[in-house]
């Protein structure tokens, strides 16, 4: 699995964590993988939400030392 | 299911409580059903009277801009509730091992006090809040209220298009090095959970001093500021979201929690307004006309828009940023220092101002009721919700005005 783009909104609160990962997304071919860093805990909610809508693939979600998401997206 | 770890009752309460955020609608009902009995103890909920207590007593510390007599923070039930609000978020946010200090690029932080200072500006001359001037206010069957309503959506959309544009222009703002400190991962960091439980009873003692101390009211806004908090972590509720997730993700889970959130509050203010419950001595007519302002129609719609603009980009309302910064969002505490500081301020300078230039007619008292009886008051509230439900329902299945 190679990762195209690594998104990090460390620190950011909402809504800038969707708001980058859905401008990222766009700036990737269909079937490339985006990782998202994030620290905000509302993502862990908006954004399988999100790819549900969207048809975007959540592949991967884990916690990472010091309050960090890791997610890897998988784009439709 | 062998493989699954077996826990006891208060286990699975704890799990159900905790692993995961409730729905919006959940935690918007019970923020109602509080409020319904904030206004049953003293009054409705305010979330911008809060900060302006916390501004006054900044500056009297310093003696500055004539603040001398403002009443201490503990004394103020505004006051002690925003800062349970915040407590009560931080238990909530140590028990589900949620807590972080999270510090955004430095554009950020300035967003935040701007954000801040925006909605001090917008409740001071609105004469109300994502709070107190909508989620109680409309219930309250306030003229002024639907309008500051209005100009709470109209705000929301210019600075969803603020944000937009800012991505595209200067993604600058939101880049640089964003750092996370004291977070917790399933396995380590349990020490969040014993601070929690600590915190739990710190918040139990402070309420508890204030009904020892004979002062009630402020002991039951401690209490309920502390629900208030934990309620809004767990659930996410923010006034913010609701209003402006249409326009962008298109989700509507925030607006028809708010919605669901407002129902319970309607139903309950209409309840004590008509049954005069709880005035003591006050008069009923003083009972009915709690949380309606001289802000019908422009000053209401004024102060909505610039609130809307200020809570889109700080990424917080009222009561949003008071939990986030519990939760520790430090984009939050500057906006929070913001709407603390600018308060006193736009009430001083700004509003007077205000008073002077806008007629009479474009700033008075409008009861609902006084027009269209109760029941033509609260059948316009349902209609109003009725159409803000469809419109997020309809748009979030055809992605008419969403972005992404």
């Amino acid at each position: 699995m190679e990762i195209k783009v690594t998104v990090d909104t460390k620190g950011l609160s909402c809504p800038m964590p969707m708001m980058k990962l859905a401008k990222a997304v766009k700036g990737v071919n269909s079937g490339d993988y985006i990782e998202m860093l994030g620290t905000d805990p509302g993502t862990k909610s908006d954004l399988p939400k999100w790819c549900d809508k969207t048809g975007n693939v959540l592949v991967e979600q884990t916690d990472e030392p010091d309050g960090v998401f890791r997610f890897i997206i998988q784009k439709k | 299911m062998s493989g699954e770890k077996k826990t006891g009752v208060f286990g699975e309460l704890y799990r159900l409580l905790f692993a995961k955020n409730w729905p919006v609608w959940v935690g918007a009902i019970l923020a109602g059903m509080i409020n319904v009995m904030m206004f049953a103890v003293a009054t409705p909920w305010s979330g911008s009277a809060g900060y302006g207590s916390w501004g006054k007593n900044f500056y009297k510390v310093f003696n500055a801009l004539g603040f001398d007599s403002a009443a201490a923070l503990t004394d103020n039930k505004w006051a002690m509730l925003s800062i349970m609000i915040v407590l009560g978020s931080f238990v909530a946010a140590l028990l589900s091992k949620n807590f972080a200090i999270r510090i955004p690029p430095v554009g950020e932080l300035f967003k935040g006090l701007l954000g801040g200072a925006l909605m001090a500006v917008g409740a001071t001359v609105g004469i109300g809040c994502s709070i107190g001037g909508f989620f109680s206010g409309v219930p309250a069957l306030s003229g002024g209220a639907i309008m500051l309503t209005i100009g709470l959506f109209l705000g929301t959309i210019v600075a969803v298009k603020y944000l937009f544009w800012e991505m595209e222009h200067l993604p600058g703002i939101s880049t640089g090095r964003g750092r996370s400190l004291l977070g917790a991962t399933e396995d380590k960091g349990n020490w969040q959970k014993v601070l929690g439980f600590i915190m739990l009873v710190v918040v139990a003692v402070v309420a508890y001093n204030y009904f020892k101390a004979g002062q009630p009211v402020i002991g039951w806004f401690v209490v309920m500021g502390g629900f208030l908090g934990f309620i809004s972590q767990r659930s996410i509720f923010c006034i913010v979201r609701a209003f402006r997730e249409p326009f962008m993700s298109g989700d509507a889970d925030g607006a028809k929690g708010i919605i669901a959130g407002i129902l319970v509050v309607l139903f309950g203010f209409v309840v004590i307004k008509t049954m005069n419950i709880g005035t003591g001595e006050a008069l009923m007519r003083a009972r009915e006309m709690k949380m309606v302002h001289n802000n019908f129609w422009l000053r209401g719609l004024l102060g909505g828009f610039v609130f809307g603009i200020g809570m889109t980009i700080a990424g917080g309302c009222a009561v949003g940023t008071l939990w986030r910064m519990g939760e520790g969002q430090v984009k939050l505490w500057f906006s929070a220092l913001g709407f603390m500081l600018v308060s006193p301020i736009s009430s001083k300078f700004v509003v007077p101002w205000v008073e002077d230039v806008l007629p009479f007619q474009m700033q008075f008292k409008n009861y609902l009721p006084d027009y269209l009886g109760y029941p033509g008051a609260v059948g316009l509230v349902l209609l109003i919700l009725a159409v803000w439900y469809w419109f997020a329902v309809w748009n979030e299945r055809t992605g008419k005005f969403s972005q992404f």
